[in-house]
């Protein structure tokens, strides 16, 4: 890791370039945010002004009122919460084991499972929505929270496999075999040994599927119809009609369900980035 | 080291949830597009979803979506890892800054951005009139000719990061000797840019282009959200109509006949991805 530019002096004018550039990059990044943040405390009649107002002329917290007391959209967090977490977990269980298989080990076919995992992460979810949709409606998991775990399970374990493999292989086999020589286990060694050493590899795979899952849309249309077990992407639907759509509620929920994966973004930031890059880089 | 069966057994457990979630629903897909409601082999399918011309509409519409976002993630994404290479008080928030429209889901992106682009109460068409670049409000996402560029501009905006991040980790990977060496050749910025920094990151970008190429075949969410499709069919896309098909007309049999030939394409895409990146990354090294 060199950084290209640490040991040039930037001239003035390519400073002053560097940062006009980055103001607006922050610009464009960040605007929509900005504007969802002040349409979610004006009222109804202000965000129905014409020429529209910067600033909220009487800021109100009624939208969030709205949205988190007479509202579907605590249940729907919970929701959300338990089917990211679910599918999160069932990912990483598998995902452990099948790592470790393709980092420390050498069996035939092993290029060509890789490349069926590489498959799964790059099919295209609208080409297998309606065999899925049938086969669950069969099993009679459709609207369930176990039902939407196991697809988004389709989404979160080739990515898990794919970053925790190329983590483990750039963890020494060193300490595993010296741990082996002293008479441990396979999978003592995984859990004593390699799991401890890949904790970041570990925890960047949990932030990425949690988030991936969180921010799902399609599955969840077609898969959770009930209240029971919608998420919220599909929640926020519900502040329109055909209509009429109550503006200030949308943007308050989209800021309820923002905010959660932005903070989770931000913590782990450094291991996420890393962790992906990673996988993309090395393959 | 260790018997040739147990690396085996540490795979298998996942290799068996994929098959029966990817392996199984992919099987069946092809076997009810082939038949109709009865069970009984036909070719109807394929042909009544080949027959309308909005099938032709929507693929083109896929393709119209997908090459012109790419163009500009790829741009503006590149340009975007270059500024977050050099260095600048301030660069590490700008990097996070940088990475949130790609974190936050696709839902609140197309909902924001929706209502940003509102006909008569949206902060655009205020800002546009307002500076006289427009002389009237714009139905952006009713206008026939404005539609499609809207959607694509949101979808830039939403994954140009994603591009970013991969070429920035690419350009702190090239080695610092070969600037040196164009330093000492006199190089100017551009042409380090131009004869060093692209052609180390090609790799890279190769790798990035294909992935975006598999995930804008598979966007659903911001279209549906903004316009489902409309107006007019005109920015309906491929997997919508199946979507469509499937949910909203309750034609399984269809909907799973132009799922098979929606797959065989992004099949052949996925193919290209897997040969052209090892050589891709061999060449590199």
């Amino acid at each position: 890791m060199s950084d290209v530019a640490d040991d040039r002096r930037q001239k003035p004018a390519a400073l002053a370039a560097i940062y006009i550039a980055s103001i607006i990059l922050v610009v464009v990044c960040l605007f929509p945010f900005v504007w969802m943040a002040l349409s979610s405390i004006k009222k109804l009649p202000e965000l129905f002004t014409v020429p529209p107002h910067w600033l909220p002329a009487d800021p109100t917290l009624g939208n969030y009122w709205t949205v988190l007391f007479n509202s579907n959209i605590p249940r729907y967090f919970l929701n959300s919460v338990i089917i990211s977490g679910g599918a999160t977990l069932v990912a990483l269980l598998l995902a452990v084991f099948a790592s470790y298989g393709f980092a420390r080990f050498e069996f035939r076919g092993k290029a060509y499972l890789q490349t069926f995992v590489l498959i799964g992460q790059l099919l295209p979810t609208a080409a297998i929505i309606v065999p899925l949709f049938i086969t669950l409606r069969y099993l009679h998991l459709i609207n369930t929270y176990w039902g939407l775990i196991l697809v988004y399970t389709i989404i979160t374990l080739p990515l898990s496999v794919w970053m925790l493999t190329s983590y483990m292989r750039g963890i020494p086999v060193d300490l595993e075999e010296a741990a082996t020589i002293d008479g441990a286990s396979r999978l003592g060694v995984l859990f004593r040994i390699t799991l401890p050493l890949a904790m970041p590899g570990l925890v960047a795979v949990v932030v990425y599927s949690f988030v991936t899952c969180w921010n799902e849309f399609v599955f969840a249309l077609v898969f959770a119809q009930d209240q029971s077990v919608k998420t919220l992407p599909i929640g926020l639907a519900e502040f329109s009609t055909e209509f009429n759509t109550d503006w200030g509620g949308v943007m308050a929920a989209s800021m309820v369900m923002t905010i959660p994966v932005v903070l989770l973004f931000l913590v782990f930031q450094r291991l996420f980035v890393g962790g992906l890059t990673a996988g993309a880089t090395k393959g | 080291m260790g018997r040739p069966l147990t690396g085996l057994y540490f795979i298998l457990p996942a290799i068996i949830v994929l098959l029966m979630l990817i392996a199984y629903p992919i099987a069946y897909t092809v076997y009810l597009s082939g038949v109709d409601a009865h069970g009984n082999l036909t070719g109807k399918n394929y042909l009544n979803v080949l027959r309308p011309v909005v099938t032709r509409q929507a693929f083109f519409n896929l393709i119209y979506y997908v090459g012109g976002s790419i163009v500009f993630q790829v741009i503006l994404g590149t340009l975007a890892a270059i500024l977050l290479n050099q260095k600048f008080w301030g660069r590490s928030a700008v990097r996070s800054i940088t990475l949130i429209p790609w974190v936050v889901p696709g839902i609140v992106a197309a909902t924001t951005w929706a209502w940003m682009f509102h006909t008569e109460f949206g902060i655009i068409n205020y800002m546009l009139t307002g500076a006289h670049v427009i002389p009237a409000p714009i139905g952006w996402l009713t206008n026939k000719d404005t539609v499609m560029p809207v959607l694509i501009a949101i979808n830039v905006w939403k994954f140009f990061p994603f591009v970013a991040i991969m070429v920035l980790a690419g350009l702190q990977a090239i080695p610092a000797d070969l600037y040196e060496a164009a330093k000492v050749d006199g190089a100017s910025f551009w042409e380090e840019v131009w004869f060093i920094t692209l052609p180390q990151v090609r790799p890279v970008l190769v790798a990035v282009t294909l992935l975006l190429v598999i995930w804008g075949l598979n966007a659903i969410t911001l279209i549906y959200a903004i316009t489902q499709g409309g107006p007019a069919n005109l920015s309906l896309i491929t997997p919508i109509q199946i979507y469509q098909l499937a949910f909203t007309s309750f034609q399984f049999n269809e909907a799973a006949a132009l799922s098979v030939l929606f797959f065989i394409v992004a099949a052949i895409i996925v193919a290209i991805y897997i040969k052209v990146i090892p050589s891709n990354v061999e060449a590199a090294k």
